[in-house]
């Protein structure tokens, strides 16, 4: 009666997990940079970060089977000489999590090092220290709560990523069938007790990761 | 000295390990399925689910290999495997499809087969109250919402557009239609009763409770032919052939008829 294929929940699991660690490197570097330099293009760099908060998951997907679909020159060359094949794969739908999800792991963290007090960062410096020690011994302690609450948050996007994600990587049980393509799935087949069970774990898990935030952001400011 | 470069340590410790966490935890269980020996995926037509599924879970059984179904309008499937899912076998609901891919040099020649004629059937919601016995009750005004499959991808949203002009209704109808990315999309409109009514899948519809059906007479549109082929890039040919017999073989054609479908007789 009650055998339901939970394998969408782990694998939901892995690629929110892995996209939310590539987000937080690739995130904090970049929030890093357009908080703290002047460079040339630096609109630009934070326009095209920002944009896949704004566009249609549908034109991400469209894009994604452009750039690095099987028979793109990308995907043909990676395909060749590695073995490795984005499209149709759990690792084109980690691509598809990590795109959506960085512009809000960049937003909050670039918020969060923009609000720390640069004479801070300045007396560091004058006493000896490289910038990259000032930025792990002054800098992101300061920003922690932001980054934190970043990373919870790119995690929660991440595992509710589903438009790109179906375009990219298909709708392959076990492969790259995810909690958000299960649902749709289930919804499809009128399998409601899948259904129901996917969306009240997703729920849940959005909602809790937004109660983490919400107490992380409060702590900050005491 | 000591104290900031214990914080400047533990900032560094933090970010490492949570970065860290969330690696082995993306790492956790890395297994690619679909190369191992033993192992097909189907691209399925939508129409195909549920007969699909069990017919599927015999093979298993007889063969001991893991099968796995990926379902989808015929089109979009078509489009993924030119794109190059990794499917072993490609099963659609109309041949046009088919003969399409294997132009492309995608498919195995030989192993193109039409296995079964699939029925349109005229499908009304029990929940919904709505009882309708022939296409012109979809104009009766309590039939506010009919759900058909998207006719640029789906071959049975394409009959229900052929079945509709045949009888002259499709112009009158076209502000109601409501479309589903495939027949089961538009199946499950209806079974949900957010549609009155529905041009579907009679193998989705068949063994239904929620729904009530009329099948569609033949004659007003192209047959709906369900060919499949295996796929050229799979790793897998012989097993992906010994599907295509099953499906043909005794046992597949049980669960076809068992399903609504019209199975041609060999030969």
């Amino acid at each position: 009666m009650f055998d339901i294929d939970l394998s969408p929940l782990r694998l939901s699991l892995q690629v929110a997990a892995l996209a939310t660690a590539i987000c937080l490197v690739l995130g904090v570097a970049l929030a890093w940079l357009l908080a703290r330099r002047q460079f040339w293009g630096r609109g630009i760099v934070s326009a095209l970060v920002t944009l896949p908060l704004v566009l249609p998951p549908t034109v991400l997907g469209y894009y994604l089977l452009q750039a690095l679909g099987r028979r793109s020159l990308v995907g043909e060359f990676l395909e060749d000489s590695f073995g490795l094949r984005l499209a149709f794969a759990w690792e084109g739908a980690v691509i598809a999590s990590t795109i959506v999800a960085l512009p809000l792991m960049v937003r909050s963290a670039q918020a969060a090092f923009e609000a720390v007090d640069p004479s801070l960062e300045n007396t560091a410096r004058t006493l000896g220290r490289t910038n990259l020690a000032v930025f792990f011994t002054v800098t992101l302690p300061l920003a922690w709560p932001g980054v934190v609450a970043g990373t919870a948050l790119a995690f929660a996007r991440a595992v509710g990523e589903f438009g790109a994600t179906i375009m990219f990587a298909g709708n392959i049980p076990g492969q790259t069938r995810t909690m958000p393509v299960a649902i749709y799935d289930a919804w499809q087949s009128g399998d409601a007790a899948l259904a129901n069970t996917l969306v009240a774990i997703l729920t849940v898990t959005s909602l809790l990761s937004l109660l983490v935030i919400g107490r992380l952001l409060r702590v900050s400011r005491w | 000295m000591k104290g900031p470069v214990l914080s400047g340590a533990k900032g560094l410790l933090l970010f490492c390990a949570l970065a860290a966490v969330l690696l082995a935890a993306g790492c956790g269980s890395d297994e690619d399925a679909s190369d191992s020996s033993g192992e097909l995926l189907v691209a399925a037509a939508a129409d195909l689910q549920y007969a699909f599924d069990e017919i599927g879970a015999l093979f298993e059984k007889e063969t001991g290999a893991k099968i796995t179904f990926s379902y989808g309008s015929s089109g979009t499937l078509a489009q993924q495997i030119e794109q190059g899912l990794p499917a072993d076998l490609y099963s659609s609901a109309n041949i046009d499809y088919v003969d399409r891919l294997r132009e492309k040099g995608l498919l195995i020649e030989d192993t193109q087969q039409v296995y079964a004629i699939g029925r349109l059937a005229l499908a009304s919601s029990t929940k919904a109250g709505v009882t309708v016995s022939e296409l012109a009750d979809l104009l009766r005004p309590e039939v506010e919402k009919v759900a058909i499959a998207d006719p640029e991808h789906a071959p049975y949203g394409r009959a229900a557009e052929e079945a509709l002009k045949s009888v002259g209704l499709w112009d009158e109808l076209k502000p109601e239609l409501v479309y589903g990315q495939n027949v089961m999309a538009a199946t499950e409109y209806v079974r949900s009763g957010n549609a009155e009514a529905g041009l579907v899948a009679l193998s989705l519809v068949i063994q239904e409770t929620a729904v009530t059906y009329v099948t569609v007479d033949e004659s007003l549109h192209q047959p709906i032919e369900q060919a499949l082929a295996v796929v050229k890039d799979t790793k897998n040919e012989e097993l992906a052939r010994r599907f295509v017999a099953f499906v043909r073989g005794p046992e597949g054609r049980a669960v076809l008829e068992k399903y609504g479908f019209v199975v041609p007789e060999e030969g």
